[in-house]
Order: C-alpha cells, then structure tokens, then sequence
C-alpha cells in the first residue's frame, strides 16, 4: 500500500522564477525505504519538505501537482540544534516533546519515549540536558524525538551528517529495522556507499526533476559515476579505466576479480 | 528567595505586579519601594545573572532621562524603569519555560501561546551565546573588535550581520521543526509534569492583582 505518492509535483520558492522541483513524480510503500540521491541544489531537501507537508504550508511559495500522504509524517531535518523544542531540560523530554503534542496518554507517552531511546541507545543520556550534548548525540536525540511519534512514514534529510561512522552505521541498521515494521521511509542522503545495504529504490534528482529511478544498482551506473553519485567502489572502477558494469560494492568487486 | 520552585504563574505574577505599581503608585517613593523588591528579586539570582544585568540594561535609560528631563523627572520614571527591567531580568532568570509550558498546559490553555511567550524569555541567552560564537570566529578571521571607533564599528556589523541572518535561518528550521513534531495550532498536549500550584500561591496571585487594581481605584480617587 502506497503510504506516499507525488504526482507531477513542481515547486516555487517564494520570490522565486525558477522551479525547485519540476514535474517530480514518485511514491513510497509501507516497509519501504526510497533514497533520494543528487547534486548540492537538486532538489532532495525539497522534495522532502513537500512531502512532508510543510512545502509551501510552513515555507511559502507555490506547488502544483498533487501529494497524497496516507499516514501521519514524521521529518528529521540535518541540522540537529534548529530542531530541538528549548523546553526541555533533560533527553527524556525532548524526545517526549512530540508524543506529548499529540496528547496521548501519559503511560503511551512513557512507552514510545523509551522503545526510541533503546533504539537509538540513549539509555545512558536520558537524564542529560540536550544543551549539553555533542552534535552526534544530540542528532540520535532527535531521531528518537521523532520515532517516539510513531509517525507511518519518516522523511529523513541528511540524518547521518552529525554522525561518526559507527553512529551512522548503527542509524542505517536501524532505519531498515523501521521499514520491516512496516514504516514508509524517504531518505535524501549523500552518504552514497551505505544505500545499496539501505535503500530499496532509488530516485535520482537533477536540477529539480527525476533523472532515473532504479534499484540502488543505479549507483555504480557510468553516468551516475560520471555525475559524481556514484558509490566509491564503483567510481574507482571507473577511475582505473577497468572495464564495465563497474561493481556497486566491495563485494561485488571481489566477485569481479575472481 | 529565588523563586526556582514557585509556580510559574506566580512568577508571572510577581513580575508582572512590580511595573504595574511602579507607574500606579505616587513617585519617586513607590517606583523607589518597587525598585528595590524588584532589585533585591534579580540580586537573588546571583551578581552575574541577575543584578549586573539588570543594572546594565537601565543605565542608559537613567542617562537618556537626565538629558530630556530634570532631576525629579529623571528619578521618577528612571524607577519605574529600573523596576520593569529588573522584574524582567529575574524572570528570565528564575522561569523555566518548560514549567511554564507544563503550567499552561495543565490549565487547557493554548500551547503555541506558551511556547510563543517562553521563547521570548529564551532568546535573549541564546543570542548572547551565538554573538559569542560569531565573534569568536570573526576573531579568528583576524578581525579585532577592540582599538578605534571605526575598528568598533565594522566588528559590530561583521557581527550583526551574521547573528540577524543566522537567527532568521533557525527560526524558518525550528519551525519546521516544532510543526512537524506535534507542535501545531488547536493541539491538545498532554501535560507530562505539571508543576504544583498550592493554595497559599493561588492567593499570593489573587492578593497582587487585588493590591494592583486598588492601587490604580486610590489613585484614581
């Protein structure tokens, strides 16, 4: 079931002649995790924003086209510290900030509240203040601020940006763990080399419209790579002049040689 | 006293009661009486939080005053002054705009106009905190804010800019952010801690606004 769709959907920032997105067309699935790959500017960030309900509710400007969302949505934006409520003095609340909005009752709050802080192992911080929080710490606080919603589909941008290799890894396991219980997922990232073990499709962004759409096989595509969206693997395949299909992982390049 | 621990509410009370008498009452004795609670209020809060602050801030109103007015005139609005912005001062620094949040909530009032009144409190710290940190990296960009006028200056705009700007750009993203975290007109929140409120509070509350409005009815007489 389609807990997601955009159809035909072109975009206007405020004062704005040319369109931040043009003729986007895609959907997400319950269970499903859509990557949203491209260059600085092509619209990934926005996409997001649309489909999230907040383009141009919140921003201004002007759409045409049509989003249908079927399930409540729930955005984690790149930049953690715009994103935290500044009323809450410890981690427990920030992340019961949200439930707490939607009025559920205080025992629902309590449970979601702390099912996200053990997903995002934050245990030990829940007694923390968020101002006191490293940027990585406090980008888990608020990918569990915005689990803790229980939100059907979750819109992530850049979620990964604050994060060391091993926090990153640990979000990527877990956004797959979201999908199998049945969350819709749409993820704009440029930390390419993780979305063949992540993504499940991938939707290719240039200049505001879809370029291609595919299985993450995409990324190891001569023009991806050409494009600079290619993962590292393949483009060092295609660096060395070996010849193609590039491989989309180290995997598959160990396969080649063999 | 602090203040820490008393009701938001009362808080809002106390700080809202002190400028009202400060302009009802007959000056200078009332702004003085006003003044100095409110004074010795933001005292409580320590030298560098609360006193220093508030002190800062009226001065130049007190010089402004002695340039337009006499001495009489100066004094008596130069109090009533002086008690509105230490009354502020020891707000900001006494109420928890959680608490207050948790408060209003409890009473079934709007939260967006809580939070809205909360983050006014919040903003003064938090761009004190951001001019620190821009002035530091224009400090590492070799730009001075000390020596000359004209030196003075220029670091005031290289800071201003930037500050403006960058406090536009967080209040578009926490607005995304807050909406999409429950934060919405109409929304009924839950209240997870509501802070006490005795019976002794809601009459301390009652008594200032009673003593306020007879004030303003003796005055008026």
């Amino acid at each position: 079931m389609k807990s997601l769709t955009l159809e035909r959907v072109s975009f206007w920032y405020p004062a704005t002649e040319a369109p931040a997105l043009r003729d986007v067309s895609l959907d997400v699935s319950q269970g499903e995790i859509v990557a949203l790959v491209g260059a600085v500017g092509a619209g990934a960030s926005t996409v997001l924003l649309a489909a999230g309900d907040l383009a141009p509710r919140l921003t201004g400007g002007r759409i045409v086209g049509t989003v249908s969302r079927r399930e409540r949505s729930a955005i984690v934006l790149p930049t953690p510290w715009t994103q935290v409520s500044g009323l809450a003095f410890t981690v427990w609340d920030e992340v019961a900030f949200g439930p707490a909005n939607l009025g559920w009752p205080t025992h629902e709050i309590a449970r979601q509240v702390d099912r996200a802080l053990e997903h995002l192992e934050l245990g030990p911080l829940a007694t923390r203040d968020p101002a006191t929080l490293s940027g990585g710490e406090l980008q888990r606080v608020i990918i569990a601020a915005t689990l803790a919603m229980d939100s059907g589909l979750v819109l992530f941008d850049e979620p990964a940006a604050e994060l060391d290799a091993e926090g990153a890894r640990k979000l990527w396991r877990l956004i797959r763990v979201l999908a199998k219980e049945g969350k819709a997922v749409l993820l704009a990232t440029s930390a390419l080399d993780a979305l063949p073990d992540v993504a499940d499709r991938l939707v290719w962004l240039e200049d505001g419209a879809v370029r291609a759409v595919g299985t993450p096989e995409l990324l190891a595509d001569v023009a991806a790579c050409d494009a600079g969206l290619g993962t590292s693997v393949a483009t060092v395949w295609g660096a060395s002049g070996l010849p193609g299909p590039y491989p989309l992982t180290v995997a598959h390049a160990v396969r080649r040689w063999r | 006293m602090t203040g820490r621990r008393l009701h938001p509410f009362t808080l809002l009370a106390i700080a809202g009661a002190l400028p009202a008498l400060a302009w009802i009452l007959p000056a200078p004795a009332g702004g003085a009486c006003t003044a100095a609670v409110a004074l010795v209020l933001t005292a409580s809060r320590g030298l560098r939080r609360g006193l220093w602050p508030a002190v800062l801030t009226a001065a130049p109103f007190w010089v402004f005053l002695r340039l337009l007015h006499d001495v009489p005139t100066t004094i008596a609005i130069g109090l009533r002054i002086t008690t509105m912005v230490a009354s502020f001062v020891w707000l900001a620094a006494t109420l928890a705009p959680d608490r207050l949040v948790e408060a209003t909530v409890a009473r079934g009032w709007s939260v967006t106009a809580a939070y809205l009144f909360a983050a006014t409190i919040t903003a003064v710290p938090m761009l004190r905190g951001r001019a620190r940190r821009i002035v530091e990296a224009q400090r590492c960009r070799g730009l001075s804010p000390r020596g000359s006028l004209g030196n003075r200056l220029r670091a005031l705009r290289a800071l201003a800019l930037p500050l403006v700007l960058s406090a536009l750009h967080d209040v578009d993203e926490r607005a995304l952010a807050l909406e999409t975290r429950g934060m919405v007109s109409g929304a009924r929140r839950t209240p997870l801690a509501p802070p006490p409120d005795s019976a002794v509070e809601r009459a301390a509350r009652w008594a200032l606004l009673v003593a306020c409005v007879a004030a303003l009815i003796w005055r008026l007489k």
